[in-house]
């Protein structure tokens, strides 16, 4: 059993592996950027590490800090988290070579999976569906020759792409040439490596994916099916489990294909195993993630299981206890991601410091999250705030239960996208799980409140302006305190001037 | 007490008084009984009519954040000064289009006089029509659009003199 874990991340994922260290009896190291310093998962590690500067690229993603960090505490194994390192199939090796375990897969699974192409290959050997495409990178002219021959429209998809990065649809001929330089130079920029494969478009796609566990003793299990059909910018807001829309059939080929793709590449640990799916329940292989997933809650929530427990568990070499068959569905799970950004300004981020938080709380009802009043949103990660996750015995219940829920979260500072949510949830082709990935698209009239209440706002800032204490004045009619100077009171002694 | 919000570029007077009957609060000419208790520092519970609302608010110099049921409302005091002071960003005396949106008619001509809260412009956006008023008593000096137009948000439409 590990005695320390290292927890290579930040935010809500490194809050949540800490409480599963803690539950499991290990103690619990942290590193943190420059930014960091004031985050929840430094003050609830055991121990914490400063790593440097606020830029991912000089504190988070530096593999030997963290190893020398994993070192000088002590740290028996690493749990990477997601994003950051948690896919680096060279951080994998690293940690193996140092003498430390890597909470995951092998490095050989990872790079593997990691390489879309390779990935495609995996997935065809292993009799999986695949959308009609390129088989691997090709040059501009074959691509035009294989968006000919497939139909159009079609997908330019980057090989080393994630994130809806270096990704274009193209809907006819006339723009295939435009739209693969744009889709060339962003993957290069996002990821040094300019090579694209081409796909046929599913017209009303589904995202539709299998959660994997897997022991180091041969045995491959899944978890069912989330659904993550609600995205905005190919990234996803809102998932569920199970998926509304699938047949007990499809459920069952759709885990055992799962399986059977994991198994290809000797797999271990918490994985998912995405789909794309047409509307007559085909579906298509899209990758493999090989790391635990952001919206890992609803599936926990809906099989009893603690994923980020299992993880580590694997990761010490035990089986797991269970088989395929002992797995049930309980229930529906909904998770929104609670996000700082304006949904009517296309959905930009927007950082700053969150004056006051006030997070819902009942029955069937889990806030992933690492904010708290006071806590800054700064622009160097990911806006989320929280990921709010609702369980109930039928979709409608986990439905009802969200809106609730939702409507309680308070959070002043930043805009945020809750009064977003709260529409997505009350709208009928939602309630219907009439969804696919065009759905935020399709639904320009979600993106702002049409008829806000105005009047209950304007009467409590009336009752805020009644009570508001007089603001110490120094005489020239400002406040003593600038806005600079409680920033810097709030923050302490900062290392970083950028702050 | 008399507090006069810029929100979306909209000038609203709330006026709250109390007395021993209780709280009344006036918006628009519209009287809502209320009866409020502070929960935290940052968080009301609010009656209005009979109906409970818990509302977040957080106040920063004149800044007011106000969060309500998922959404954020951005207010700006302004004080009387501010109010009277005529060509200040957003005076009483400017008309502005809150949002994108289409002019569907214009209720008065230049040279009208309108009362406070009197409705001058009716704007169209998402599908809604909402009317645009004179935030004060005045004579309406120009009008910069025409009707059919289509406007950006915070497009100034009406200036206003006073009398």
């Amino acid at each position: 059993m590990f005695e320390k874990i290292l927890i290579a991340n930040r935010g809500e994922i490194a809050v949540r592996i800490i409480r599963a260290c803690k539950e499991l009896g290990a103690k619990t190291v942290a590193v943190y950027s420059d930014a960091d310093r004031s985050s929840l998962h430094v003050a609830l590690a055991d121990e914490a590490y400063h790593i440097g500067p606020p830029k991912p690229a000089e504190s988070y993603l530096v593999k030997e800090k963290i190893i020398e960090v994993a070192k000088k505490s002590g740290a028996q194994a690493i749990h990477p988290g997601f994003g950051f390192l948690s896919e680096n199939d060279s951080f994998a090796e690293l940690c193996e070579k140092e003498g430390i375990v890597f909470i995951g897969p092998t490095p050989e699974a990872i790079r593997l999976m990691g390489d879309k192409i390779t990935a495609r290959k995996i997935a065809k050997e292993a009799k999986v569906p695949l959308v009609p495409g390129s088989d691997g990178a090709v040059t501009d002219v074959e691509a035009a020759m294989v968006a000919e021959k497939i139909g159009y429209p079609v997908m330019i998809k980057a090989s080393a792409g994630g994130g809806g990065k270096g990704m274009r649809l193209v809907r006819d001929k006339e723009e295939f040439e435009n739209s693969l330089r744009m889709a060339k130079s962003e993957a290069l920029s996002s990821f040094g490596d300019d090579s694209v494969f081409v796909e046929r478009f599913i017209e009303q796609p589904r995202h539709i994916e299998i959660q994997i566990l897997a022991d180091s003793h041969g045995k491959v299990l899944h978890l069912f099916e989330r659904e993550c059909s609600i995205q905005r910018r190919h990234q996803k807001v809102v998932e569920e489990a199970p998926s509304a829309y699938l047949t007990e059939k499809t459920r069952k080929k759709m885990g055992d294909t799962a399986v059977r793709i994991a198994k290809a590449v000797n797999y271990q640990g918490a994985g998912t195993v995405e789909f794309i799916m047409d509307q007559k329940q085909n579906f298509f292989f899209l990758e493999m993630n090989t790391r635990v997933q952001v919206e890992h809650p609803v599936t926990e929530m809906i099989t009893g299981i603690d994923i980020v427990k299992w993880m580590i568990r694997i990761a010490e070499g035990e089986k797991l206890p269970f088989k395929q068959s002992d797995l049930k569905i309980n229930g529906h799970a909904l998770e929104c991601r609670v996000y700082a950004e304006d949904p009517a300004m296309n959905f930009m981020p927007s950082p700053g410091i969150l004056h006051y938080v006030k997070a819902p709380t009942g029955p069937g009802v889990r806030d992933d999250s690492s904010i708290y009043s006071g806590y800054e949103v700064t622009s160097f990660y990911d806006p989320m705030l929280s990921k709010l996750i609702t369980w109930g015995e039928t979709r409608e219940d986990a439905l009802k239960k969200m809106v609730a829920a939702l409507s309680e979260y308070v959070v002043l500072g930043v805009r945020t996208n809750i009064g977003f949510l709260i529409r997505v949830m009350d709208e009928e082709e939602f309630n219907q799980a009439k969804i696919d990935t065009g759905y935020i698209e399709r639904h320009p009239e979600l993106l702002s409140e049409e008829s806000p209440e105005i009047d209950p706002a304007l009467i409590a800032a009336a009752v805020t302006m009644e009570h508001a204490v007089p603001e110490t004045n120094n005489g020239n009619g400002k406040s003593t305190a600038s806005n600079w100077k409680l920033l810097a009171r709030r923050l302490g002694v900062s290392r970083n001037p950028l702050i | 007490m008399t507090y006069s919000f810029k929100l979306d570029n909209q000038i609203y007077k709330v006026n709250i008084e109390e007395d021993d009957s209780g709280v009344v609060v006036e918006i628009s000419g519209e009287e809502y009984p209320v009866e409020y208790t502070k929960l935290d520092d940052n968080l009301y519970s609010i009656i209005i009519n009979d109906k409970s609302f818990t509302i977040g608010t957080f106040k920063q110099g004149k800044q007011i954040q106000v969060f309500h049921a998922g959404n954020l409302y951005e207010l700006e005091a302004i004080s009387d000064r501010e109010l009277s002071k005529s060509g200040a960003m957003g005076s009483g005396l400017e008309i502005i289009s809150p949002m994108p949106s289409r002019v569907v008619k214009l209720l008065k001509s230049e040279g009208d006089t309108v009362e406070e809260g009197e409705s001058v412009v009716v704007v169209e956006a998402m599908k809604m029509e909402s009317e645009l008023k004179a935030l004060q008593a005045g004579t309406i000096k120009t009008i910069k659009v025409s009707e059919g137009d289509a406007v950006e948000a915070k497009t100034l439409l009406v200036v206003l003199t006073e009398e």
